[in-house]
């Protein structure tokens, strides 16, 4: 009998697997909402504390080189990355593979330019596309370079599942019966995305979310006193391998986000939704 | 003479249920024993056993070869036994990466313990035993690319080709052309008496039963209804459950009345001067009438112009002369928007699996033409969607099931709800009961009967079995090489064809004759 | 087969036409302001000639600069590549199997978490901690190099500057490759001629080695492009943490600097890495599995 069989997830772990990656999702939403709360201090706040003072109940994640609260800068950080993700992914499955899908269904020759366009930015891994993006445009561009660099593969993809929807055989019936374009259209738009609307944006906040801190953590990302997750790491490199904490809180944070929204896509790793 | 295998109380128990219930069954070396069902009835199990397959089951009860030592059926392998497997090619037994001549070779040469050059001789020696059978270089290409029937003659060689004691055929003739298929259940039966080989046939429907004779042994969830000769079980003798499933299937009645006068119904379809293929000499158009309530059956092989007369008469493609006047519009002054608008009331049912939309839920599935020409309520939508699958034996399913996850019946028949609730003019019947059991095709033919004398559209059958066709159409054109070489009522064709091929087809599916005597033993 | 194999090589040189596009649009973007039309044509026929000019960085032509550092990322991406191998294939086979599968599941959702910098990270500080390796920074000398001096302490440490940059990139390599197999091997377990054959009486072996293996590795070749993309990326971090002075790293500091010509230059190059690998393994995948791209 067949390893798939084996290694699918039953529909009640898939649903519990789920659950715990949203849960998560919703707890971290939570701490952000709370930030004033959980960080005792602004942003960037230097000497708050000695300088690279170990976890204590005083500062439980310690400080840093600059005496500033680990735990608050965290907190402030990890604002800054969810936020950033989210308007990340809106830009990369707009211009991804909702563009993609939709423009499948243009006349042949356009669809044709502009998947051969979209293909030669995909064959530039994403990574490159967003630190070239932000470096003509601006740091200020940086969450929209993350979304645009991670667009055209989504678009690649999009494109071409529509045109083989378009011509699989129940789809030829489908029109040879007199159901409109726009009804398929409508069809496909159910199955490819509302159906799995969930599945794609966490799996695509997971991706960006790491374009982003990775770009950060490059330099060409946030800007102090507003640091991500990305940039807090990259500023504890010099200290980090004496104080771990410097750059183990973060990295920890940022990892149990992009956890989550693995989790919540729910989806073995390597599927597509 | 001692059996060849002998089956002793053999069980079979998967996830719980029972798939085979002790089943026995001794086999005499040269005899034909047909196995008779619906799926899950026991079959698919049986014949993977004395393949020396494992299954991943319980499994109980015994398997002897000769007078040798009874084994567990759960360890048989088969071992002093050659045996043959014979499938369907519907069931895309070959790999589609290699080509079917090297995967057969490799077969051959495992059963035969010889070289591969060897065994791809005896493949080809094999075909060429086989009158009609396409030459060896032919299966040097991919089985996508040769198709189901071409296919077929590859599966046949390579399973005789290992001079098997036992050939276990898993319905390898269904689904093709009654015509093919009526000509290879001969050739099987002709290299049986040749090579003395046991046959064990699963089938699902009664022709195969009527032109192999032999054993029958019915089965029905595991357990034998009863078993004997095609004389007694093809009778009133027979079990009720052997009885219906003889009676379900159509059959060709070849004396049957012609139709009473011609309906005035409104035309639905009125096709003049139409030439729709191209590059034919001499040129031939056809013009005709459908009604509405009446049927037309288009009969033919595969590739004989059923299909592209039926695209040109929807517009589907461009014709070389003439006209088709549709619901009184002529299609040939329309836009392709315009002409959309109008296959609006061209409903479709075939038997192809792919025909609906896997991704949909059944409920949307039947309501998609309603919610895709017109604005209803949708208490009303629910009315009718519960109104067709009340029709159709399917209310009781539910709802947000996916296609993707229902049987090729609940399909077909899902299909027919559709159909109901776009309230066609026209609908297209095509092969509406490929790779059915008798039991299914029964249903279905009443389904299609009931939707047009209650809804009244006209029926465009297209069909390679002039019993189907007989079974749901009054008048029928016979194809032959792109061209139409018979025309008439339905009745009056099958009781004096004229045309060569037509003959033919009406042959293939003649009721109640053996192709030749069973070889003895049987 | 021939016209998949033109159709393949049409897109290969559309894509090096789109690069060339994009390559002369960025080179442009060292024009004054207001001068970048012209600019983008001068630019377009001087990418037609491969000249992409000089950099603005190093003071010497583009190509030259690139040349210097290719070596040090092409090294890095070979070995990596080879590790992505050695390490995904045996992984992807292992997690075949549901049992090891879901075993392995929770750690495999957590390595996959973690950016490829923070990953950089977590190992230099157990090797520092854990192993007691200093300067892990690179020093110039291949290991090939320090091998075919025959001092063992140079070895050691080219070993040690060599193997933490290889097993990341590596990894995010082998991840691709198990992704691969896995995907290949899902697919080929539903397949009707496994059953088919065995009943027909080719052992499950056969099946497996003449069968599913060529479509595996078909699987794996058709995933070239992704996988080159994916060692790229992840050398540009790793050349990053690890002081690698790479054509990854040149590229960051080229964008930083904005030395477009460079930038340019290294673009080209990294898409036509991942371009060749997309050709050359779409191509050997329709070889094993014709019947996939067949019209």
């Amino acid at each position: 009998m067949s390893a798939a069989a084996e290694t699918r997830v039953s529909p009640g772990l898939r649903t519990a697997i789920r659950a715990a990656g949203l849960s998560g999702l919703a707890l971290i939403a939570i701490a952000v909402s709370l930030t004033d709360v959980i960080a005792r201090a602004p942003a960037d706040a230097v000497g708050r504390g000695p300088p690279l003072t170990p976890p204590s109940a005083a500062f439980p994640f310690g400080t840093d080189i600059l005496g500033r609260d680990v735990l608050s800068e965290t907190a402030h950080a990890l604002t800054v990355t969810l936020a950033n993700s989210g308007a990340a992914l809106a830009v990369a499955l707009a211009a991804g593979g909702f563009a993609g899908f939709l423009a499948a269904r243009l006349p042949f020759r356009s669809g044709f330019v502009l998947r051969w366009a979209m293909g030669i930015f995909a064959a530039i891994p994403a990574l490159l596309l967003a630190v070239l993006i932000v470096g003509i445009g601006g740091r200020d561009l940086w969450a929209v370079a993350a979304g645009l660099a991670a667009a055209p593969a989504g678009f690649v993809r999009a494109f071409d599942r529509a045109r083989r929807l378009s011509a699989a055989p129940h789809a030829e019936y489908a029109r040879a019966s007199g159901i409109p374009a726009s009804t398929l259209l409508k069809r496909d738009l159910v199955h490819e995305f509302r159906d799995t609307f969930l599945s794609i944006a966490a799996r695509g906040l997971a991706a960006v979310a790491i374009t982003l801190s990775t770009v950060s953590f490059f330099g060409f990302g946030a800007v102090p006193p507003h640091r991500d997750l990305g940039l807090m790491i990259a500023a504890a490199r010099p200290t980090y391998l004496a104080a771990w904490w410097t750059a183990g809180f973060p990295a920890l944070v940022l990892v149990l986000l992009i956890l989550c929204a693995r989790l919540a896509a729910a989806l073995e790793e390597g599927e597509r939704p | 003479m001692s059996a060849l295998v002998t089956l002793d109380a053999v069980s079979v128990r998967a996830r719980g249920e029972a798939a085979l219930e002790n089943f026995s069954l001794a086999i005499a070396p040269g005899e034909t024993v047909v196995l008779l069902g619906e799926p899950d009835c026991g079959k698919d199990e049986i014949l993977q056993l004395l393949a020396g397959v494992p299954l991943k089951a319980e499994i109980a009860g015994t398997i002897r070869i000769r007078d040798g030592q009874a084994e567990r059926a759960a360890r048989f392998r088969g071992r002093g036994l050659r045996t043959a497997y014979l499938a369907g090619p519907y069931a895309q037994p070959f790999s589609p990466h290699a080509s079917v001549a090297a995967q057969a070779a490799r077969v051959i040469a495992r059963k035969l313990d010889a070289p591969r050059p060897s065994a791809r001789a005896e493949f080809g020696a094999a075909l060429e035993r086989l009158a009609g059978a396409p030459p060896l270089a032919t299966f040097d290409a991919l089985p996508g690319a040769l198709g189901p029937e071409m296919l077929a003659w590859g599966l046949f060689a390579a399973a005789f080709a290992g001079t098997p004691d036992l050939l276990l055929a898993d319905d390898p003739l269904s689904r093709l052309s009654p015509t093919q298929a009526r000509a290879m259940a001969a050739l099987l039966q002709a290299e049986q008496k040749r090579l003395g080989f046991a046959l064990v046939y699963a089938a699902m429907s009664t022709e195969v039963v009527r032109w192999l004779g032999g054993r029958i042994v019915v089965l029905r969830h595991g357990k034998v209804v009863e078993e004997g000769p095609l004389s007694r079980l093809a009778t009133a003798q027979a079990h009720a459950y052997t009885r219906t499933l003889f009676r379900a299937a159509p059959s060709l009645t070849l004396d049957a009345e012609k139709p009473r006068s011609q309906s005035r119904a409104e035309p639905v379809l009125q096709v003049h001067a139409l030439e729709w293929r191209k590059n034919l000499e001499p040129r031939e158009t056809v013009t005709f009438e459908l009604r509405r309530g009446r049927a037309l059956a288009f009969v033919g092989e595969k590739g004989s112009g059923r299909h592209a007369l039926m695209r040109a008469l929807l517009g589907l493609e461009r014709v070389e002369a003439g006209h088709v006047v549709l619901d009184a519009v002529d299609i040939g002054i329309l836009s392709e928007g315009m002409l959309m608008r109008l296959r609006r009331r061209v409903a479709f049912v075939t038997g192809s699996d792919e025909a609906l939309d896997p991704r949909m839920l059944l409920w949307d599935t039947v309501t998609e033409p309603l919610r895709a020409h017109l604005r209803l309520p949708r208490g009303v939508i629910a009315e009718s969607r519960e109104a067709a699958l009340k029709r159709v034996g399917m209310a009781g399913l539910k709802g947000d099931v996916p296609v993707a996850a229902l049987s090729p019946f609940d399909r077909r028949r899902l299909q027919v709800a559709r159909a109901i609730v776009g309230a066609p003019l026209l609908a297209v019947i095509d092969e509406p009961f490929h790779g059915l059991d008798a039991f299914a095709q029964s249903v279905m033919r009443d389904l299609l009967r009931e939707f047009r004398e209650s809804e009244g559209p006209a029926f465009l059958v297209i069909t390679s079995d002039v019993a189907v066709a007989q079974a749901l159409a009054e008048d029928a054109f016979v194809f032959a090489g792109g061209r139409i070489v018979e025309r008439g009522s339905l009745a009056g064709i099958v009781k004096a064809p004229k045309a060569p091929q037509t003959k033919r087809l009406i042959e293939a599916v003649r009721p109640q004759e053996t192709l030749s005597p069973p070889p003895s033993g049987g | 087969m021939a016209r998949f194999g033109l159709g393949q090589a049409g897109r290969f040189v559309l894509g090096l036409l789109g690069m060339g596009l994009i390559a002369a649009a960025v080179s442009a973007l060292a024009a004054p302001h207001g001068h970048y039309p012209a600019a983008l044509l001068a630019r377009l026929a001087d990418v037609a000639k491969l000249d992409f000019g000089p950099s603005t960085m190093a003071g010497t032509s583009a190509a030259a600069e690139l040349a210097r550092r290719l070596p040090a990322t092409l090294e890095l991406l070979g070995a990596g590549f080879a590790f992505a191998l050695v390490l995904g294939a045996p992984l992807g086979l292992a997690l075949s199997s549901g049992r090891v599968l879901r075993a392995a599941a929770p750690l495999i959702q957590i390595v996959a978490a973690a950016p490829v910098f923070c990953a950089g990270l977590v190992l230099i500080y157990i090797a520092v901690k854990a192993f007691g390796w200093r300067d892990l920074s690179f020093t110039g000398t291949s290991l090939f190099d320090a091998a075919m001096s025959g001092d063992a302490v140079a070895l050691g440490h080219a070993f040690r500057v060599l193997v933490l940059p290889v097993a990341i990139v590596g990894g995010a390599g082998a991840a691709c490759v198990n992704l691969a197999i896995r995907r290949a091997l899902d697919e080929a377990a539903e397949q009707p001629y496994r059953r088919g054959l065995r009943l027909m009486g080719l052992p499950a072996l056969d099946i497996d080695a003449f069968y599913v293996a060529p479509h595996v590795l078909a699987r794996i070749l058709a995933d070239l492009g992704e996988i080159a993309r994916a060692l790229i990326a992840a050398a540009v971090v790793v050349e990053s943490v690890f002081g690698w002075p790479g054509a990854a790293d040149l590229f960051v500091k080229s964008v930083a600097l904005h030395d477009w010509n460079v930038v340019a230059l290294i673009l080209v190059l990294f898409a036509v890495i991942a371009l060749a690998a997309e050709l050359i393994g779409n191509l050997s995948a329709a070889l094993l599995t014709p019947a996939e791209r067949a019209p």
